[in-house]
């Protein structure tokens, strides 16, 4: 399968210094002729600054112009390698390139263009204000490409959820030897048990009650420990059954060190069954269950009247093996703890906590679903961190100048009615919450 | 209250059994420690906890081989133990009271699952009125859900039924949970001499565990468990129909393997217990009261007082509730001429005790009227006598010449 790191550019951080034109320049033909670098800026200061580089396409139009076969796509490292031995010169791919990512090198009198340096590019590091980035997020497509999706194609998710996309990436991290628990909600509602008899995933898999999740797979789980048979025993559970009613099953079970990954898909509410509230819905939000209408005794009803539970700090309580929260948008970090969770689960009690904007029940376009998990993270709405009991809590994607919590309410109708006041509350929160977390932090890792 | 009534043991198996002293719960305790089951969770209660204490102890000590889950609450004890249960295990627990009622919904869904846990149930009355002491109005309650329920009247039958309730639960022709009930207090504390079967008998008389050949959570044989059924498209109707019927027909098919089962174990270690009704001194008696669990020994006391004074008054124990015998329960009415049926719980519905509801329904069958009068006696801990079974025998004797009343009897009303 094929790798797609690239070369990513800030071009806000850009001021045209030209350094990365050198550091490739002299990696590439030992000189500092910078008309000879594969990387080109181009603008001025009062215009801002573009990037031409080849963006190593994965639908290449310079490896379908060239009528001498000289430009092909690795598809083992993404690259798109030019071969001087067949290249006749003709200079049509330069034309054929929308990013002006191929040009004649005229100290050679050939075409050149970013080899990506081997994977560890020379012009990234050489930049001094850090507005070009190598983006290595395919390293977990190159990993587990080539695994075994658990599931059949056809969940029936509404469009734009990230929740097929979660569960299909877990099963396959997880691997066959796995037990998985999907109480009611969104999962099953997808099909993950499936229907009468029928069913497209290809582990062993069962609805639990909506509030025993964790105490089933903690039985499954001693069973086959006392049999010596090491199986996962995962759960992937919504917010509501987690946070509400199946609260006290999963704080049991993390009091007792059972070894489960427990993965909560934070929706922020029963969405399956009409979206309704849950302890996990923001303050303000509008839910089935806290609509907005102009209420009586001119009090008007707002959307939810109180803050979110925070489960995952709830979970740091139990001190358990391991506690996380993740975003799909940021999917580098949520691998990375989804690894530590599964090796956590086979000492002890792994929780993972992961954001799952809903476009039905939050209401914002299908397409929106990537930039809403975002915009969570970069106003500080959403906190990103990890923790054990021998580190204690870090932040792994810290965010020191966060957008106001604005630019994240904007992006979805279910906060469309708040007042001054509420908008002001909300930014209040983010701030007392993050103070919060980052007292933890301290305390925890002292 | 009643102490425990020893069958003779078998003269020609004199058998390696070790003869102990013991109290109800105690008992159960060693009866699961001789069924070998692989997973215990417990949560403790009123009556019931002596006997978590003993399992724990048992594990503790090293004479039972168990994982044992202290779990955070009865819902999830129930909800352990059905996954392992799904892993293969032979699973077990004890509960009453608010236990099984917080317990309800894995309970439901146990039998559902054909799941073959066993589970004592240390009879308590239902709150409130707040109490803590025996009655049967918890498992009455839940008569209803699909677990095979049978009541016990001696400390020695609470051992020997908790071992039989594993074979009878993971028999193939039934696959069902099976509650061990056992009266609080009466049977929970009350001591008595237990004779031990040995290790090696029973592991001979349980045979071979097969818990979930039939549903599993194994990644050797992937299955999706439980899927979405029902509902009014496709194979919905006709599917969860199937697995109804399925249920019903394990139950039916429990009244033959209980007994089956009562009879290998008296075979093998020479105690032999009715096991769906038992009659006591029917023959030639004009009318019958009935009784269930522990109370029947004083009632078999006034049984055998109201003989010796010329009364042909005969007595009906249920032992199997759940399913409820009818057919067992059909010829044992067909000998007399009038019935009196003492509980101890209350149907409200009703306005009578649960099992003389129970027997209304059987008496239609019988195709000829007789009448009979309800008895509620022994709520919340109190005591039946004998002396009150000489006012159930009384009143039962004058519904061959009264009218009989409408109203329940309640027996403790002016103790």
């Amino acid at each position: 399968m094929g790798a797609y790191n690239t070369i990513a550019f800030d071009a806000e951080k850009c001021d045209g210094c030209g350094d990365c034109m050198t550091a490739c320049a002299t990696a590439k033909t030992g000189t500092t002729e910078i008309s000879r670098s594969r990387i080109q800026i181009a603008g001025n200061a009062a215009e801002g600054f573009e990037l031409a580089l080849c963006r190593q396409c994965g639908d290449p139009k310079c490896v379908t112009v060239c009528p001498a076969g000289a430009l092909g796509k690795d598809y083992a490292s993404g690259v798109i390698d030019w071969d001087g031995g067949k290249c006749v010169d003709c200079l049509l791919c330069t034309v054929g390139c929308a990013y002006a990512g191929i040009a004649l090198d005229a100290g050679t009198g050939h075409v050149a263009k970013c080899d990506m340096c081997d994977g560890a590019p020379a012009c990234v590091p050489a930049c001094p204000h850090g507005a070009l980035k190598l983006v290595t997020t395919s390293r977990i497509y190159n990993e587990v490409g080539n695994w075994e999706d658990l599931f059949a194609p056809g969940l029936a998710g509404c469009q734009g959820c990230n929740t097929e996309l979660l569960m299909r990436h877990t099963l396959r991290r997880v691997g066959p030897e796995t037990v998985l628990a999907t109480p009611p909600g969104c999962v099953p509602g997808m099909g993950s048990v499936g229907f009468n008899g029928t069913t497209g995933t290809k582990v062993p898999v069962f609805h639990p009650l909506l509030t025993n999740t964790a105490a089933m797979l903690a039985g499954i789980k001693r069973q086959y420990k006392r049999v010596g048979r090491e199986v996962n025993a995962l759960a992937i559970a919504g917010d509501g059954g987690a946070s509400d009613v199946g609260f006290q099953s999963l704080s049991g079970a993390a009091e007792r060190n059972e070894q489960i990954l427990f993965m909560v898909v934070d929706n922020e509410g029963y969405m399956n069954t009409g979206m309704q509230r849950s302890s996990c819905t923001p303050y303000g939000a509008w839910t089935s269950t806290t609509p907005v209408g102009q209420g009586s005794g001119g009090m008007p009803s707002q959307g939810k009247t109180q803050d979110a539970k925070n489960l995952p700090l709830i979970m740091v309580n139990h001190r358990c093996e391991y506690v996380a929260t993740a975003s799909t948008a940021y999917m580098e970090d949520l691998y990375d703890k989804l690894d530590k969770a599964i090796q956590a689960s086979k000492r002890g009690f792994a929780y993972l906590h992961v954001y799952s904007p809903c476009t039905t029940g939050w209401r914002f376009p299908t397409d929106q679903n990537m930039e809403v998990a975002r915009k969570a993270v970069e106003t500080n709405f959403v906190m990103l961190w990890e923790y054990n009991p021998r580190d204690g809590l870090q932040f792994t994607r810290p965010v020191d100048q966060p957008l106001p919590v604005t630019e994240y309410l904007k992006a979805m109708g279910r906060f469309r009615h708040l007042s001054p006041d509420q908008i002001s509350h909300i930014q209040g929160k983010v701030v007392e919450n993050l103070a919060f977390v980052k007292q933890m932090a301290q305390r925890q890792s002292a | 209250m009643t102490t425990a009534i020893l069958e003779t043991p078998n003269p020609t198996k004199p058998a390696k059994q070790k003869v102990v002293l013991c109290e109800g719960n105690e008992a159960a305790a060693l009866g699961v420690a001789l069924a070998r089951p692989d997973m215990v969770a417990v949560y403790p209660i009123t009556p019931q906890s002596s006997l978590v204490e003993h399992v724990a102890k048992l594990i503790a000590d090293g004479r039972m081989d168990a994982d044992i889950v202290d779990a955070e609450g009865e819902h999830s004890v129930l909800s352990v133990l059905q996954g392992g249960a799904l892993a293969g295990a032979r699973t077990y627990t004890a509960t009453c009271g608010p236990g099984l009622a917080f317990m309800f919904e894995p309970y439901f869904r146990t039998s559902g699952m054909r799941l073959p846990i066993v589970m004592s149930i240390v009879t308590r009355d239902g709150i409130t009125p707040q109490s803590v002491w025996g009655g049967h109005q918890d498992a009455m309650t839940v008569r209803e859900v699909g677990w095979v329920q049978v009541y016990c009247e001696t400390v020695q039958e609470v051992l020997d039924t908790t071992i039989m309730a594993f074979k009878i639960a993971e028999h193939h022709d039934v696959m069902l949970p099976v509650n061990v009930c056992l009266d609080g207090n009466y049977l929970s504390y009350g001591t008595s001499r237990v004779e031990l079967p040995d290790q090696a008998e029973v592991d001979a008389f349980m045979g071979v565990k097969d818990v979930n050949w039939h549903v599993a959570l194994d990644p050797l044989r992937p299955m999706a468990v439980d899927p979405l059924t029902g509902g009014s498209g496709g194979k919905g109707p006709s599917t969860f129909v199937r697995y109804r019927k399925g249920q019903c027909r394990g139950m039916q098919n429990s009244l033959r393997v209980i007994e089956e089962i009562h009879e290998e174990w008296a075979q093998r270690f020479g105690r032999r217990f009715a096991p769906l009704v038992e009659e006591y001194r029917l023959d030639g008696a004009d009318y019958a009261i009935m009784t269930l669990g522990s109370m029947t020994g004083a009632a078999k006391d006034a049984v055998d007082e109201a003989r010796d004074a010329g009364k042909k008054v005969g007595l009906i124990k249920i032992k199997t509730f759940s399913p409820f015998p009818v057919e067992a329960l059909l010829k044992s009415l067909d000998k007399v001429q009038a019935l009196g049926v003492v509980d101890r719980s209350v149907g409200f519905r009703w306005n009578c005790g649960p099992m003389y509801q129970e027997t209304m329904g059987v008496l239609y069958r019988l195709g000829r009227h007789i009448p009979s009068m309800s008895f509620i006696g022994g709520l919340a801990g109190a005591d039946i006598t004998v002396g009150h079974f000489h006012r159930v025998i009384d009143a039962t004797e004058g519904l061959l010449t009264n009218p009989a009343p409408i109203e329940p009897v309640w027996l403790n009303e002016k103790d």
